[in-house]
Formats: C-alpha cells, structure tokens, sequence
C-alpha cells in the first residue's frame, strides 16, 4: 500500500481502534487511511465539557504508543475529530 | 520512556524560554512538513514575534517534547510557557478567533476572497452538494497551495463566497491564498475533473509529456535543455536540446526569467531537480520532460536510441 517503513505487524487501523476502545470504553471509533497516516474521529460522552486540546489529549494519549519510536506504525494523524455523543 | 524531574525541569524552562515558541519541523523560512507550515503561516498572521526549535535536529528534544506535552506529533505551540496544541487547534483557534486574542489582537473581519466558478464547474457542483444532506462546499489552500476542494460540515470561521449560484465555504487561514482563484470543470483525455487556477500560487515545475513538449518545440514556444553529462549525450539526445555545459549555462542563465524552459534528462528525475532550481531562481514556467529522452524515444521519436 506505501511506502512507509515500521516493524509493526497487523492491521494498524484495527490496533487504533482498539487502543482508544480500552482507554475510552464504549467510544465509537472511526478509523481511515494506510501508509502511516490515519484519519481518526472519535464519539465520547467523556468529551463533555473539555476543551478540544483535553479531549485530543486522551486520544493521543491512548494511541501514544502506536506513534513513538524510530519507525512507528503511526507516522502521522491527519485529522481528529471529537465529539460529545 | 517517563522523564527525570531534572528533564522536566529543563523542558519546563525551555518551553518559558521565549513568549511564543514553536516546536516544529524545520525552521521558520523552511518549514519541512505540511503541518508545521501551516501553522508557521497562521502564526505570521497573529503575531511577529516568535521563535522555533527545530525538532529533526535533536532527537532529545524530539522525544521528550511529546512525553513533556504528553502530545505525540509536531508541530506543539507553546506561549507563555503553556502548551497551546498542535496544528488542528491552531487552525481552529485561529478561524474562532481566539487565537487572535490570545496574541493581545482582535480578529479582524476577513476579506471574502474573490472567486470565479465557471458555469461547467456550477453544474457539476450543484449535483453534489443537493447529495450531501446538509454538508457544504469548503475550500482549503494550505501553506505550500496545495488546493483540498471537498463536501463536507461547515467549520466555524469560514468565509462564504458565491459565484454563479454556487455557495463555496473557504477556511479563513485559506482565505487570502484564495483571492482570484479559478475554479473549472472540463473534459480531458484521462477524463473529466475540476480545474483550479490560483494566481496566488508560486511557480512550480510543470511535467510536460514527450507530444506536447514536440509541440512547443516546433512552435518555438520553449527552450529545451540536457542536463546529463556528454558521456551520455553521446549514446542518445535530442537534436533540439542545448546541452547544459558552461557555455549552455551561461546562455540558460541569460534568458528573460518569463522565457519557457524545459529540461530533460534520462528518466525525468535529475532534470526535475534542476528544474525546481531554475524555478528558485525565478524562472515562471520550467517544463521537466516525463520520462525523460527514454519516453521521448518510445513517443516521439524512435530513432534515439534506448540505453
């Protein structure tokens, strides 16, 4: 599908899905893209009343692990979207 | 990996360094990613006074900033020590207005730009915007013009334009690199889209094919130039192509910046970089021939040989 390097076996959209699913429980969870760069939207009561950094906070902080490192299987998110629902 | 206090410490004083600090990739003047750009343009908007830290020239910091902000991408803008967020909430802050004000500046009303939509491209739009239950046509220009033309929500700051009956949503930051613009339907060879001119765009290389570049050559309308060495030439050229040695350096360089240029070499790869040189040296329309003399020789002309 492209080009971009990482180490990371398995379906990267699914492993995104999952690691907002487990911080954010009973999130709904949109995922798209390939090739390092992922579309990400998000649906949370937990986003009630924070602010858009606070509540892109939680979702990068959920799927941090997926984005660090040398070659990581997530090299950018080129938009993510929250909201209340 | 979890920062030391003392890596805390030193990140906290970093970020309270300068009133307005942007970590980012790339520097101010040359921004190396279409994120960090876009912010650097919205910044020029608000303020003058800021500075960078190139992230890709310290891994160190690279790392630390994203567990330090507990953000993971650049670009993070930080003012007056405190992180402000990444490039969406820039971009949203700045067509909200808030961003303005946190610079000290009231938003100021945004000039509608001005907008040309042809009837063909009227047509095609009114279709589907009458699918899109609720959804609107937006306009995006990023830093580097690269045009996103889309249905989709309205975004809060947007301004609204209308032509030909047509309403078209521009995102405010996109708004001035919008002033002018074209936007066409036709019907080509490889099919039917949407055309845009933008006469705020700068100069880019242009790739030609084998045929149309023949044309212009045979009208006079372009000055071909080889960029590969004589080793090469002498397996295979282009009878109409001044080779690029001293002398056709001296007479390239010579030439009114308005005059077309085109460049080819083997396969397209090393004239395109010197096209784009060409283009940063001003030249307004540098052809790179695709494929270079290769797909010259299979489309135009097979008696150059292939090697």
């Amino acid at each position: 599908m492209s080009d971009h390097s990482t180490d990371f076996q398995g379906d990267v959209c699914a492993a995104i899905r999952d690691a907002i699913g487990s911080k954010l429980p009973g999130a709904s969870v949109e995922v798209s893209g390939g090739g390092g760069h992922y579309s990400i939207g998000v649906t949370s009561p937990e986003f009630a009343g924070k602010s858009m950094l606070a509540s892109q906070r939680i979702v990068y902080t959920a799927i941090a692990h997926l984005m660090g490192g040398d070659r990581p299987p997530v090299h950018a998110v080129d938009s993510l979207t929250t909201k209340v629902g | 990996m979890p920062l030391t206090d003392r890596q805390r410490a030193e990140f906290d004083k970093l970020v309270r360094s300068h009133q307005t600090l942007l970590f980012m990739k790339g520097n101010r003047n040359f921004p190396q990613c279409g994120f960090s750009a876009t912010v650097i343009g919205i910044l020029n908007k608000v303020t003058s006074g800021y500075e960078t830290v190139n992230i890709l020239e310290d891994p160190a910091v690279r790392e630390g900033m994203k567990e330090f902000s507990s953000w993971p991408t650049f670009p993070q803008l930080y003012v007056k020590g405190e992180f402000v967020g990444g490039c969406d909430i820039v971009k949203a802050m700045y067509a909200s207005g808030e961003l303005q004000k946190l610079f000290g500046g009231a938003a100021e009303p945004t000039k509608p730009p001005n907008v040309i939509i042809t009837p063909a491209a009227a047509k095609a739009f009114a279709g589907a915007v009458a699918e899109a239950g609720g959804d609107v046509l937006r306009l995006e220009i990023d830093a580097g013009y690269d045009c996103d033309l889309h249905v989709g929500p309205k975004a809060a700051g947007d301004v609204e334009v209308a032509s030909n009956g047509v309403t078209l949503y521009v995102e405010r930051g996109s708004a001035s690199r919008a002033d002018g613009i074209g936007i066409d339907f036709v019907e080509g060879p490889k099919g039917a889209g949407f055309k845009i001119t933008n006469p705020n765009a700068p100069a880019r290389v242009k790739p030609i094919e084998p045929k149309e570049l023949k044309a212009l050559l045979d009208a006079g309308r372009v000055e071909l130039f080889d960029v590969r060495p004589e080793s090469e030439r002498a397996r295979a050229s282009i009878a109409a192509a001044r080779k690029l040695d001293g002398e056709g350096q001296r007479y390239l360089l010579g030439l009114k910046k308005e005059t077309p240029v085109a460049l080819h070499c083997h396969h397209g790869m090393r004239s395109r970089a010197a096209a784009e040189e060409l283009v940063r040296e001003g030249f307004t329309t540098v052809y790179n021939l695709e494929g270079g003399i290769e797909a010259w020789s299979n489309e135009v002309d097979p008696a150059v040989p292939h090697y």
